[in-house]
């Protein structure tokens, strides 16, 4: 009893015997409520299945050159499009500034990865799929894309030339893990 | 308690109510039972929140294995509703037991006595939609006997009947189970609620000068119970996450095929020994509704008084009802023994004749 009453009186607020105790009891309850709790809001996190959709690992070495595929990925329709030579020459060769939505080619395409185009594959004004993947679908004045619902024409790195719409399509964004796979996501 | 909390009205009201001088000194561990009710009530409803994210009554038991096996941390998640069921229920059945030998339930505390008893009755039936919406063979099974019994059923009751179920039991059952099992849990917790109000209503209060504040005497000994608690719980859900589930709700179910062992889990075995001990739907239902009913009428089967003696004899036949109701829970587990059926119907008598003959004559003989 004298040795409580010693400390309380030597002890103020935190500084006490009892203040200890209070802070060491709460950093526990605190600890447990966080472990027991953690659980919860971790399960609402994507789990393993939903984040691996979310990184798709696409094959591009089975691309021919001067067609496209399609992968879905995120609900979204993905065109990796593979180009000639020809075409990359062509693309350099636009002056940028007389488009509807200036892009240089090195906004368009990975610098080491040259001739590969990953864009998304909707039209920018009215959301519609876009025609061209295939050399014998109709592919517009530029040798890119055509839009089958407003008639918008995309050039082969998917900027927007003529047509209602005036932005170039969409690049997700992606990583090249080697020369035969890129990553979405 | 700063001045700057007390500035907030709200706060400041609250901060006067914990730090009222007017609780009498050294209150029993056991008292903080409610209290650990509504805690596990709230940690239930979190978890239960989280599984009906990614539960689907339409392929029932496939996404429960979805949650167990993909989703991060699910069978842990599984684990804490499962293991908070049975703690919820042991914490029920341990505070009206109390409230039985402590005889708690005589005046003025009838009204928290039978609220006590809805609250099981209530518990028990969110407890089994819980079960059922595992749609393990073992909760298709119960599913089905029950949903078919009660479309059997002419009048009224068959109206009510197929108006819970929707018709015969199918995946459709399910979602609206899923709905009855949140809505139900809400209503425990209302229960629960006017059983603190009630309780709060009548417990003594101290005399002015010798009261203790909640805050932080009986805080203290909340921490000390719910750390307790947390130890049993966290002990049941790490190395017996399962406990009192029949194994065969392991099984996808098939309308074809019941296997043996489908029994029900722990906490429903008792009453549903009453219910398989009387022959019938009518039976099983009077049975359930009978059990519950002469317990909520405890306080005014017992003759003793509200100032009566404590009989010893009264005590003894309290601790072997529970004998009784443990021995209904084992017998109505374990059917596939010729002597079951006797056993369950002398169980079941037993506990009657406890309520009926047994408490009113010996609490009236003791008190006098």
């Amino acid at each position: 009893m004298a040795e409580t009453a010693a400390t309380e009186a030597f002890g103020q607020g935190t500084e006490s015997r009892r203040g200890f105790l209070t802070i060491l009891t709460g950093a526990a309850s605190a600890v447990a409520a966080g472990a027991v709790l953690w659980p919860l809001v971790d399960a609402l996190n994507p789990d393993a299945q939903s984040e691996s959709r979310a990184r798709m690992v696409v094959n591009v070495a089975d691309i021919a050159e001067n067609t496209a595929k399609t992968v879905q990925w995120n609900g979204l329709p993905i065109y990796i499009r593979k180009l000639t030579a020809q075409q990359i020459a062509a693309a350099q060769a636009v002056v940028t500034d007389t488009l509807p939505d200036p892009a240089d080619f090195t906004a368009r395409v990975n610098a080491a990865y040259q001739n590969y185009v990953v864009v998304v594959g909707l039209n920018t004004g009215i959301t519609c799929a876009l025609e061209g993947n295939d050399p014998s679908d109709p592919r517009g004045d530029y040798d890119g894309w055509l839009c089958p619902c407003d008639g918008s024409q995309y050039d082969a790195l998917g900027r927007v030339r003529s047509g209602p719409a005036t932005k170039n399509l969409a690049i997700p964004r992606f990583t090249f893990i080697n020369a035969a796979q890129i990553r979405l996501g | 308690m700063t001045t700057e909390t007390k500035q907030i009205p709200c706060l400041g009201a609250l901060c006067a109510c914990l730090c009222a001088p007017v609780h009498k000194p050294e209150g029993k561990y056991l008292d903080t039972l409610p209290g650990l009710t509504a805690i596990l009530l709230a940690f239930l409803t979190l978890s239960g929140l989280v599984l009906a994210v990614y539960y689907d009554p339409w392929h029932a038991f496939a996404s429960v294995g979805f949650i167990g096996h993909e989703v991060n941390n699910g069978w842990l998640v599984q684990a804490y509703h499962a293991t908070g069921a049975t703690a919820l229920f042991g914490l029920v059945y341990l505070y009206l037991f109390r409230a039985m030998l402590t005889r708690g339930y005589r005046a003025p505390g009838e009204l928290v006595w039978g609220l006590g008893v809805k609250l099981m009755a209530v518990l028990l039936l969110v407890g089994w939609l819980g079960f059922v919406l595992t749609g393990g063979a073992a909760a298709y099974w119960s599913l089905f006997k029950a949903s078919n019994g009660a479309l059997a059923l002419s009048g009224a009751a068959g109206a009510i009947g197929g108006w819970f179920f929707g018709g015969p039991a199918g995946s459709g059952t399910l979602a609206r189970l899923e709905l009855f099992h949140a809505v139900l849990a809400v209503g425990a917790m209302a229960v629960l609620w006017l059983l603190f109000a009630a309780r709060r209503a009548v417990v003594p209060r101290a005399e002015p000068g010798q009261g203790v504040a909640f805050f932080p005497y009986y805080l203290a000994q909340y921490l000390v119970a719910l750390a307790v608690f947390a130890l049993i719980f966290s002990v049941l859900a790490f190395f017996t996450p399962h406990l009192g589930q029949p194994a065969v709700n392991a099984l996808p179910a098939d309308p074809l095929t019941l296997p043996l062992g489908t029994v029900l889990p722990w906490y429903l075995l008792p009453l549903a020994g009453i219910a398989q001990a009387l022959p019938g739907i009518w039976g099983g239902i009077l049975g359930v509704v009978g059990a519950l009913a002469v317990l909520a009428a405890l306080p005014w089967l017992d003759r003793s008084g509200p100032a009566g003696a404590k009989g010893g004899l009264y005590c003894v036949f309290t601790w072997v009802l529970a004998a009784d109701v443990i021995g209904l829970g084992i017998t109505a587990a374990a059917r596939n023994y010729p002597q079951a059926s006797l056993l369950l119907v002398l169980f079941t008598f037993w506990y009657f004749f406890h309520f009926l003959v047994l408490t009113p004559f010996v609490t009236a003989i003791e008190a006098k």
